[in-house]
């Protein structure tokens, strides 16, 4: 009984949300809800139901429509970028100053000598005009074995389709060439070819001194090339003198020693608090002409770039020149680059996820793309030539090339060099940095030292140069990124969409999920009362078949329609027997259809069961809704 | 009565109640301010006393100007751009490199052309300057300068132009002679020294009209006889054929002496001529003539182009030219180079390298900015065969002013169709003309500068210039032979390393730099922003501005509409009757509300179900009015049905 209670309870609690029918519940939530549309449906005449019904479906499409393009605007993770410039107090730049030349030619030159003859003596066959008055027989034999590894040729191409080439030891013809083979036989050779003598016999002396100079320990290098206190007479950083000890020696394959002021590997770098040229660097630099390596580099100046501190400086991409005999001054713009990182761009934040290893972390220094490539270079000649080449860092277990060790090098290099392919792989696989910080420089040079002050000068004019370097009048030009798009965006976005069309909120979304649960809720009544409902009627169909007497005297108590029904009054029959045979769906329509009769139904049954009465009232109060099935559920208990 | 049976019968056939099922406005408004979604309304008609019903007014309407004015901002700013800058880490293609010797033309090949004004420049110096030569040496050329009677100096005379008397003394005759016309001062007003008796300058004339006549002074004059000399070469120049000028000019074999691009070695097939109405035979580095444009994979100076370029500086013009070196300039393959304009020098006797940094801009066109995308819609024809820029759209505009005023072509610039170049055989007025159009060009009055826009988008290379001593002493020796012996046979004489100069052009990096405006706001951002606005202010919706739109003007005018017409129909019925002289009681049309039998409908409209409910004591907020819908019976027939229940269970 008390069972009964609680459901009966039950019952009434849920008669007190939206109802019992989807129709009901539609009408409740159009009535009740939040969302401006669904009210106006259910308030006037037929036709403006029919507006108000499609204009509500037209806004609420309107608004998946719009949601769909704001969800995809913010998963597109657009940024957009300030700039902001200015003066502020900044780093300053990290200075690395070269020489042009890598050696002193006086502590190089027993190396070189072999070299150096076989050049001079190719360059005298070029230039003499006519063959025979050689000159070479009466100088000391040439040593040919670095000539044979390496030959200079002559390749005649008057005839387009057999070009005629010639070893200029022979004899000589118009155009130069620059032969590269491969250790396995001559049948596996390359030539270079070069329209100019002067291009071809430099980068013929290149390949065959960096043959040479590889074999010669680091250290010994560095002592061959400038020493700082040689190179630098005179440091001023703002009014602070300076001297060279505040430079940090390195060693460039390309220029040989270079120092680094401010590079902040050991102390705290410097900052610049004021623009101009009082305030900066002012660099007093010897890079004394005279003992140049002839042959090797042709121009003369010192070669400096700037960069940030504790990144390795890239000379051959970012440095200037500053000429001999000149003033050079420059004044330094930091243009700096702060990008998101995934999803918002593609950079890579310390270069961690890049898979190059990357050689130049032996220096300590940060990760750049120049050090990616090169260090995806190197790692690329290690695996085909195995050696490294000369210019980069060694990666483990890897010797630098020499002719003696590798023969084939030079053409495995140059193969290599010339290959787009594996120029593709390394741009592909190295990713640029997110924070990318350029210095913009404004160069402007002078005489210097001049004229009148050149008396008292001892140096050398040629080999002298002075370099200022300061901020400008702005030093920062900082483009940084930002999200467009952040998530409170996205949200303020949709309900502002929400809101502009039909006024709603998440609130109404709620609303909306209570309704499906509702709606879900009838469904499961009517799913286990059409359930319950097919089992009685099975049940009642065998029983019928078992007892038809008890059946036909029970039924038109609570059946008054039923055809099958005798219509004489029927017998006192225990409770439980009524409450077996109330549930029948077919009953529903019947009762629906004599409205009239519904009076008969308590009167008859009121003294025997109160059960049935309750039946009886809940047929009443349902019959416009049809629905019977919902009594299935309470009377199966 | 009769009438007012059939008034009302007619009234329901003709108007039956839909829509404004209000009688009055003031129900209307009643009725939509307690039915309505937005939130203000509401309260004005509900709450008690007059003061807190004037504050909810005043509340309600200033969050409707607030909401108006928030929005009409939101609209105005619709049209803004955002900036993002991208990097992007590639290949990057090569720009052209355009390579230019800054003399035009040899000077030892022009010399027919030029031999009689070069003679007559260098006597004007004489007898200016009085350079070297003694003074009866100049009187002679004087007196044999007034026996020729030169034909430049009767042209254009240079004159000496002592300021404050208005009196300039030909230059040729000694002759002094007043100043007629205006006088133009090329120089700056500023620069101008004042106390400078020696202002020289020369007089153009209208040869139509001699009173006609413009003075020219210049303070130095050095730019005097410069721009003397520039007018007369121009008008040589413009008489001779294109194929000619091309051979007067520098041969690629002239001026590339070595080349060298990203590790290989390259000669002049892979330059294209460009014919230079100034700097004569320019040479463009990877044009993209031939179909190919090529790119760089690795930054770095070994990597970019290498070329060594022969200056012939024995060759210059002395007059025209006064600086020796050569011009370059970076361009994208379909932008016209303006070497005069916008050209980088390269010294002698150095290596010049150049490292370049890669960036792309886009801008928005209309209506965000001002721009043009191809150009197409500038009324200006693009005379020059490459993709528009605002240089070419300048100098086109001036030279079809040019074509429209003067009859001829300025030599500097592309001929449009069936004009020609000035010369003063055919055109005697044109150089008058000219400086008369330059003039009010400088000084915007052409209009160029206002039809002219600038380029949408465009590609822009970044110089970082930086100069080193080449060939360095030691090497010095050796470089110039092999550079001599490249040059081959046909020069004879070594090489001075005064006529080389060395060039590297660059990538420092192969990021590119992209930088593009993109759209701020888009419709849906747009509305929903609206949607912000107003939903913050009033909980408004597109659903209120419906029924904004419905009730304050649909309903409200067909109301007014319906007391009209009824209005009217008493009036022909009272007309009608006329002579009865019956006045009609209280009309039903002046009672209220649904009262109303005119209104009162079977099927009962909302509103007046709303109102029909009166406000109960206890609580002051009118409730939502019952529906009328079948839901609520049904909770009352279980309400009632509770007790009962409750007594089955007891039972």
């Amino acid at each position: 009984m008390n069972l009964k209670k609680y459901l009966v309870r039950a019952l009434h609690r849920l008669q007190k949300g939206p109802g019992y029918t989807y129709k009901e519940l539609l009408v409740w939530y159009c009535d009740n809800t939040n969302t401006h549309g669904p009210k106006r449906i259910i308030k006037e005449g037929p036709k403006k139901k029919l507006i108000w019904f499609f204009l509500t479906l037209l806004f609420a499409s309107l608004v998946f429509w719009q949601w769909g393009i704001l969800i995809n605007t913010y998963l597109s993770y657009n940024v957009t970028s300030s700039l902001s410039i200015g003066f502020k107090t900044m780093k300053f730049p990290a200075v690395t100053i070269c020489n042009a030349n890598p050696f002193k030619y006086s502590e190089v030159k027993h190396l070189l000598k072999e070299l150096d003859r076989l050049i001079e003596a190719a360059l005298e066959r070029i230039l003499q005009p006519t063959p025979g008055n050689s000159s070479e027989n009466t100088s000391a034999p040439l040593n040919l074995e670095l000539w044979n590894q390496i030959p200079l040729v002559l390749i005649d191409e008057h005839d387009k389709d057999n070009p005629v080439i010639l070893d200029i030891f022979e004899t000589n013809q118009t155009a130069g060439g620059n032969e590269t083979c491969s250790h396995q036989g001559s049948d596996n050779c390359t030539y270079r070819n070069f329209t100019s003598a002067a291009q071809a016999v430099t980068e013929w002396y290149i390949l065959q001194s960096t043959s040479i100079l590889s074999k010669v320990p680091l250290h010994e290098r560095i002592r061959m090339g400038y020493q700082a206190e040689d190179m630098i007479l005179a440091c001023l950083y703002g009014a602070e003198p300076c001297n060279y000890k505040n430079f940090t020696q390195i060693y460039h394959p390309d220029h040989g020693n270079c120092y680094i002021f401010n590079w902040g590997m050991d102390e705290e770098a410097l900052n610049s608090s004021n623009p101009g040229a009082e305030f900066g660097l002012k660099l007093i630099l010897d890079i004394s002409q005279q003992d140049y390596i002839p042959y090797l580099s042709s121009a003369a100046g010192a070669r400096l770039m700037l960069h940030q501190q504790k990144s390795f400086p890239f000379l051959k991409d970012q440095g200037i020149y500053a000429m001999a005999g000149t003033e050079t001054s420059i004044g330094v713009l930091v243009d700096e680059l702060e990008r998101m990182g995934y999803p918002y761009s593609d950079c890579t934040m310390n270069g961690s996820d890049v898979p190059v290893k990357n050689l130049y972390s032996q220096y300590n220094t940060s990760y750049s793309i120049q050090a990616c490539l090169r260090s995806c270079f190197q790692n690329h000649m290690a695996e085909i030539c195995g050696c490294g080449h000369y210019m980069f860092p060694l990666p483990e277990g890897v010797n630098y090339c020499n002719n003696e060790d590798n023969p084939g090098w030079a053409y495995c290099y140059s193969s290599l060099r010339s290959s787009i392919k594996q120029r593709q792989i390394c741009i592909d696989s190295c990713k640029e940095t997110c924070n990318d910080t350029q210095y913009k420089m404004t160069i402007s040079m002078a005489d210097w030292p001049s004229e009148a002050s050149e008396l008292g000068f001892v140096l050398y004019r040629n080999g002298i140069i002075k370099l200022n370097i300061y901020f400008q009048e702005y030093n920062y030009r900082t483009i940084s990124e930002s999200a467009a798009t952040t998530i409170v965006w996205l949200l303020s976005s949709l309900g502002g969409q929400f809101g502009f069309w039909m006024g709603g909120s998440v609130l109404c979304l709620i609303e909306f999920g209570e309704i499906i649960i509702d709606s879900l809720w009838i469904t499961i009544i009517n799913v286990i009362g059409w359930c319950k409902g097919l089992k009685q009627r099975r049940a009642r169909a065998r029983w019928w078949r078992l007892t038809p007497t008890w059946a036909s005297s029970t039924s038109p108590l609570l059946c008054p329609g039923m055809r099958r029904c005798p219509p004489s009054p029927a017998h006192p029959h225990p409770t439980m027997t009524l409450c077996g045979c109330s549930p029948s769906t077919s009953l529903g329509p019947t009762a629906m259809q004599r409205p009239s009769e519904r009076g008969v139904l308590p009167a008859a049954n009121h003294h025997r069961c109160a059960a049935c009465h309750l039946l009886g009232k809940c047929l009443l109060s349902v019959k416009i809704r049809r629905e019977l099935k919902a009594l299935a559920v309470l009377s199966y208990d | 009565m009769p009438g007012d049976g059939s008034i009302t019968a007619r009234l329901k056939r003709t108007l039956p109640v839909r829509g404004p099922q209000a009688p009055t406005l003031s129900e209307l408004m009643r009725w939509y301010c307690l039915n309505t979604n937005t939130h203000g309304c509401r309260r004005i008609v509900v709450s008690r006393g007059r003061l807190r019903r004037l504050l909810w007014i005043l509340l309600t309407l200033s969050a409707v100007g607030l909401i108006l004015w928030q929005c009409a901002e939101l609209l105005m700013n619709y049209y803004s751009a955002s900036v993002s800058v991208t990097v992007q880490f590639q290949k990057l293609p090569f720009p052209a490199v355009t390579i230019c010797n800054i003399n035009p033309y040899k000077y030892s090949a022009m010399k027919e052309y030029l031999s009689e004004l070069d003679k007559e420049t260098k006597k004007a110096l004489e007898t200016f300057y009085g350079f070297s030569e003694g003074k009866s040496k100049v009187r002679r050329s004087v007196d044999e300068w007034n026996s020729t009677g030169s034909n430049f100096f009767q042209q254009i005379p240079l004159l000496k132009v002592e300021d404050f008397s208005r009196t300039a003394t030909d230059l040729r005759s000694g002759q002094k002679r007043k100043i007629e016309g205006s006088v133009f001062h090329k120089d700056s007003s500023i620069v101008n020294s004042g106390d400078s008796n020696d202002i020289i300058g020369f007089q153009l004339c209208d040869a139509n009209n001699s009173s006609e006549c413009a003075l020219y002074t210049f303070s130095s004059g050095v730019n005097a006889i410069q721009e003397w000399y520039k007018l007369h070469y121009m008008n040589i120049m413009a008489q001779i054929p294109l194929e000619t000028k091309e051979k007067l000019s520098y041969s690629a074999d002239d001026l590339l002496l070595t080349c060298f691009f990203d590790g290989l070695s390259c000669d002049k097939r892979h330059f294209t001529r460009f014919h230079h109405p100034l700097h004569g035979n320019c040479y463009t580095f990877n044009s993209g003539e031939n179909g190919t444009i090529l790119s760089t994979s690795t930054g770095g100076s070994e990597y970019g182009l290498q070329v060594v370029l022969y200056i012939d500086e024995a060759d210059y013009n002395p007059f025209l030219v006064t600086s020796s070196g050569a011009k370059i300039i970076v361009h994208d393959q379909n932008e016209y180079p303006f070497i005069e304009d916008i050209g980088t020098e390269i010294e002698t006797a150095a290596a010049t390298s150049i490292g370049m940094h890669f960036t792309r801009s886009r801008k928005l066109s209309k209506p965000y900015s001002d721009c043009t995308e191809t150009g197409a819609d500038i009324p200006v024809e693009n005379l020059y065969n490459k993709s528009y820029s605002l240089q070419i759209c300048l100098h086109s505009c001036f030279q079809k002013a040019m074509v429209e005023s003067c009859g001829c072509a300025q030599y500097a610039q592309p001929l449009p169709t069936g004009a020609e170049y000035c010369n003063y055989k055919k055109n005697p007025n044109w150089m008058y003309c000219y400086y008369r159009l330059h003039e009010k060009f400088v000084k915007e009055q052409l209009g160029c500068q206002q039809i002219c826009k600038d380029a949408c988008s465009f590609k822009e290379w970044a110089l970082t210039t930086s100069i080193a001593q080449w060939p360095s002493t030691v090497s010095e020796d050796w470089m110039l032979r092999v550079l001599s012996w490249d040059k081959g046979q046909k020069l004879n004489k070594k090489l001075n390393k005064t006529d080389l100069a060395n060039l590297m052009v660059f990538y420092k990096d192969l990021n590119e730099r992209f930088i593009s405006e993109n759209p701020a706001n888009t419709l849906v951002i747009l509305l929903s922003n609206f949607g912000g606005q107003l939903g913050l202010w009033m909980s408004c919706s597109v659903v209120c501005v419906i029924e904004i739109v419905e009730v304050f003007f649909i309903d409200s005018l067909s109301i007014v509409m319906r007391r009209q017409w009824q209005r009217a129909k008493k009036w022909w019925n009272d007309r009608k009757r006329g002579g009865s002289g019956k006045a009609p009681q209280a009309s039903d049309v002046e009672r209220q509300g649904h009262d109303n039998p005119v209104c009162i409908d079977e099927d009962l409209p909302t509103f007046t179900t709303a109102l029909r409910l009166p406000l109960p004591q206890d609580s002051p907020l009118p409730r939502t009015p019952p529906p009328n819908y079948s839901t609520l019976r049904l909770e009352t027939a279980f309400t009632e049905q509770l007790p009962d229940t409750l007594e089955l269970g007891q039972h």
